[in-house]
């Protein structure tokens, strides 16, 4: 057994530094944002900085009533401006000539409405900030409401399934990609079933940072309010790669790449039947959420065929 | 500003509405579980794949096996799902209830 465990998974080697978080926090059981949080402290390392804004992560980034959860530096934000607010911390290291790490970390409705105006400001002006948003496709904290990134048919509690309602009627938004076309240094995609990609692509986003804007989108399946098993967050992160539901793939200096391509993507329905929030879904909502997967799909794929 | 010279300021963990005063928060988030994890050490094969994928990161490596730290462990079951082997079965807490001392 003992030489057995030196063949530890790879994602092992990144990690740098012990887990910062307090071994018992409140996220709930099966949470992968409590993986994501913990890989990404071991990986940045202890000095680096933390900005939350309120949402699931901030019981564990902020601490609660008179203390923390972990022993990072870090910011509380208010929501619309956590890019501004990383800004600031930014340039202050900058100026003092201190060597910091600046990470913010918040969920979609944060990255995608609330604060998009911030994060949009700060990819422009090009600051050395990592900016992580994990993906739960929704408002779960104030309980499961829709955001811009809810796709189509899931139902939450602001677009309930009914007689008539089939769930949310429009499209999500392609977050990553409206990063991407902002031409900042490094934007990837991950997700927690692929440890070892995602630890590769947080040690990049280490390195890319001196240069500027990065932003990582982590799809991050929340098991209360997408009705999903606390045993099968895992489960479904590696079905969204292998349907080409959430593709993972990085861009670094204009050069699009997708790294872990799948060679038969499955269909969409093989992911959707393991989630709840899309289990009344018929046949005609299913093709359409295909048909707009594949539409990404095949836009990710013009990109990365430019400079290949 | 208030401190006075000689009083010595102990800077632990700081948080949002704390001074950096008091240790760090933790639950015994092993109060919430209602399965346990159980590894078969002769089925598993050292690969580690539950211990990268546990949420709290309770799994450390104890002499040459992987052990679960219950003081923590939520009882998910990502670990018993994700295992290769199919090492780690979710035992029942009520079966372990004659350990308790009631
Ligand atoms: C400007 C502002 N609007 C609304 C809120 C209320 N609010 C608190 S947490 C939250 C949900 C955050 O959602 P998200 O960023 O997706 O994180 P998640 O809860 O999904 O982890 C909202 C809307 C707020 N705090 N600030
Ligand atoms: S509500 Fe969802 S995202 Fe929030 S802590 Fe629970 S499982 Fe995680």
């Amino acid at each position: 057994m003992a030489e057995k465990l030196n063949k530890l998974p790879k994602v092992t080697e990144y990690f740098c530094d012990e887990d910062q978080f307090s071994p018992g926090n409140a996220c709930c059981p099966g949470c992968i944002m409590e993986l994501n949080l913990r890989l990404v402290s071991k990986i940045m390392g202890k000095d680096s900085i933390l900005l939350g804004t309120p949402g699931c992560s901030a019981p564990t980034i902020h601490g609660q009533n008179d203390r923390a959860w972990h022993k990072h530096s870090y910011y509380a934000c208010v929501m619309t401006g956590v890019a501004s607010s990383a800004t600031g911390l930014a340039r202050y290291y900058k100026k003092a000539g201190i060597d910091a790490t600046i990470v913010c970390h918040t969920g979609d409705g944060c990255a995608q409405d609330i604060g998009i105006q911030t994060i949009s400001g700060a990819a422009e002006r090009n600051e050395n900030i990592i900016y992580i948003c994990y993906d739960n496709e929704g408002y779960m904290n104030t309980g499961v409401q829709r955001s811009s990134a809810t796709p189509y048919g899931a139902a939450t509690s602001t677009t309930p399934v009914g007689l008539k309602s089939i769930g949310k009627t429009t499209n999500s938004k392609n977050m990553p990609m409206i990063m991407a076309m902002h031409d900042i240094p490094y934007v990837a995609t991950a997700t927690l079933s692929h440890l070892e990609d995602y630890a590769k692509k947080l040690t990049k986003a280490k390195e890319m940072v001196k240069q500027g804007f990065v932003y990582l989108h982590v799809f991050c399946p929340c098991t209360v309010g997408w009705k999903v098993k606390p045993d099968s967050s895992i489960t479904v992160c590696r079905a969204a790669v292998q349907s080409n539901y959430f593709p993972l793939w990085e861009v670094g200096n204009g050069a699009y790449r997708i790294t872990q391509p799948v060679a038969k993507p499955k269909p969409i329905n093989e992911m959707l039947k393991l989630i709840g929030k899309f289990n009344h879904l018929k046949d005609q909502e299913i093709s359409v959420l295909q048909q707009q997967s594949d539409n990404r799909f095949s836009i990710l794929q013009a990109l990365c065929s430019i400079r290949a | 500003m208030g401190l006075k010279k000689e009083e010595k300021y102990i800077y632990k963990y700081e948080a949002c509405w704390s001074d950096g005063n008091n240790p760090l928060l933790c639950l015994n988030t092993g109060d919430w579980r209602t399965s346990r994890p159980v590894i078969n050490n002769e089925i598993c094969n050292g690969c580690g794949i539950c211990m990268t994928f546990c949420p709290p990161q309770c799994i450390s490596i104890k002499d040459d096996y992987f052990l679960i730290n219950l003081g923590f462990c939520k009882g998910c079951g990502i670990c018993a799902k994700e295992c290769p082997k199919k090492a780690i079965t979710m035992t029942q807490e009520g079966d372990y209830a004659d350990d308790c001392k009631i």
